[in-house]
């Protein structure tokens, strides 16, 4: 595969990972003792969860056309933080004794349920209602499509180099290496844009419905020259500095 | 309160990991063991970077700068390693600092994003998030060195890359990295305290490393029976510090042994101390 298709389905990659985070429900610690809504912690725990699980479940269908990877891996991380949020869900409902409500809006865009009479005074709402919970599924989506993105032009790149640069390796054995590097690569890259749009929001976020959803723009701009930039240095691993 | 040169620190990281890694080849034993010990410097190193630029409070946690400094080590290694290799064999001895170059780079237009298109409002920010993916990538290179026994592409793509074990790295130099600052942060926070917490983190990673290594080096057991001897010293100062520092030891002293004997530290000796 050319470089240049590389470098750019990597950056389009960072991009969607870096614009899906902007929709999920990012608590942080407040939302960890249920005085906000979202869920209870930081943006590279949810990275990590729905991440790897997008990661895997792209991986997994390895040598399949471009179109399943990406499915599998938004439906993969869609699945992990749609899971995150059902469970996070019953611990607010059933163990702190709250209900599920934004303090950003005063009725839920989507369920059209009036919030503000269920936040608790002091607090900014708590658990994860509707919108948040669909913007979540939303952001997942992105995210994993993005994380399987990155994946596939990694390896689609590697697998024809690898077995010419490593003599050692026939080209059979050269699959378990080139779908590892392009595995870490494209979770490094994950983390990466995830970071960068966590800060972007400043470490919490509702979903789409919240007023900081404006600094999408600013953030997808940030995620575009990071990735642009990991992936010029990810040509190395195919072409090596001549 | 007692503070930790930042220069200190940086110099341990920076100069143990690569001699660390550079040695690697001298012997079959020593070499990976030497690999392990500059992996635990970079960490320190990198914990006390991470404790600097917390500190000013980041708003998304800790962890966040933790996992995306070693994301971005484990690129600037992986492309640094790959790219040193194809400039031709009798260049392959600048790879790990080809990777590490490349991690500081990456973690300085990173840094930048942050403070001029995001908006950060953290002076140091730039500064230590290089430091941060330099000790990262430090700490990758020398592990896997000391798992593969070689800082060789070819070796750490066959015996750390293909297992998987570069995953494990990932996620264990990070909560090496960030775990130390994470507990013990707060407005008395003593950063000697935070580096006996690194140095316990670290060598606990290096026995890891040293189990992780059993199927491709001789000096696995060396190195697992080293950093756990090396994790009991450290962790068992970290726990007296705490101690020390305790509130209830602080202020009033340590609980008599025996009935009627007197209180061990009271708190005029404390105050003298100080």
């Amino acid at each position: 595969m050319d470089p240049l298709i590389m470098i750019g389905a990597v950056t389009l990659g960072g991009v969607l990972i870096g614009g899906g985070v902007h929709f999920i429900p990012v608590g942080g610690a407040p939302a960890a003792i249920a005085t906000a809504t979202g869920v209870g912690t930081g943006t590279a725990m949810l990275a990590a969860g729905g991440g790897m699980t997008g990661l895997i479940t792209a991986a997994a269908l390895t040598g399949s056309p471009l179109w399943l990877i990406l499915a599998a891996g938004a439906v993969g991380s869609a699945l992990m933080l749609a899971v995150t949020m059902f469970v996070g869900n019953w611990v607010y409902v059933w163990g702190v004794g709250c209900v599920p409500c934004s303090a950003k809006v005063d009725i839920d865009p989507i369920s059209k349920y009036p919030q503000d009479k269920y936040v608790t005074p002091g607090t900014e709402g708590h658990g994860i209602p509707t919108v948040c919970f669909v913007s979540g599924v939303i952001g997942g989506l992105l995210g994993g499509m993005g994380g399987g993105l990155a994946y596939w032009a990694v390896y689609t790149a590697l697998i024809d180099k690898l077995p010419g640069y490593f003599p050692l390796l026939q080209a059979k054995l050269a699959i378990p290496p080139a779908a590892a590097l392009a595995g870490i690569f494209a979770l490094g890259l994950f983390f990466v844009n995830a970071v960068i749009a966590s800060y972007n929001i400043g470490g919490t976020i509702e979903g789409f419905h919240d007023p900081k959803f404006k600094r999408l723009p600013r953030g997808v701009f940030a995620c575009i020259v990071a990735s642009l930039v990991t992936g010029l240095i990810g040509v190395l691993l195919l072409k090596g500095v001549v | 309160m007692p503070d930790v040169n930042p220069r200190m620190t940086l110099a341990l990281g920076l100069i143990g990991g690569l001699i660390g890694i550079y040695l690697t080849p001298i012997n079959p034993v020593l070499g990976p063991l030497l690999a392990a010990l500059g992996g635990v410097c970079a960490i320190i190193w990198g914990a006390d970077a991470i404790a600097r630029v917390a500190s000013y409070g980041l708003g998304t946690g800790v962890p966040s700068i933790g996992y995306m400094s070693v994301a971005i080590g484990i690129i600037g290694v992986l492309a640094g390693l790959a790219g040193g290799l194809q400039i031709g064999p009798a260049y392959a001895i600048l790879a790990p600092l080809i990777g590490f170059v490349l991690a500081v780079i990456l973690g300085g237009v990173v840094a930048l994003l942050g403070k001029r298109v995001i908006g950060m409002k953290i002076p140091i920010l730039v500064s230590c998030t290089m430091e941060l993916a330099g000790a990262s990538a430090l700490s990758v290179i020398a592990f896997s060195a000391a798992i593969a026994g070689s800082y060789l592409m070819p070796a750490i793509l066959v015996s750390v890359v293909s297992t998987g074990f570069i995953g494990l790295l990932f996620i264990m130099n990070t909560m090496a990295i960030q775990h130390p600052f994470n507990a013990c942060l707060g407005p008395n926070e003593n950063r000697v305290r935070t580096l006996k917490l690194a140095g316990a983190t670290s060598f606990f990673a290096m026995t890891i490393v040293g189990i992780l290594g059993i199927g491709s080096t001789r000096a696995w057991w060396v190195i697992t029976v080293i950093g756990a001897i090396a994790w009991f010293i450290s962790m068992r100062m970290f726990i007296q510090a705490s101690e020390d520092e305790a509130a209830s030891t602080a202020w009033s002293g340590w609980w008599p042994k025996e009935e009627g004997e007197e209180l061990r530290g009271t708190v005029h000796e404390i105050k003298e101390e100080d």
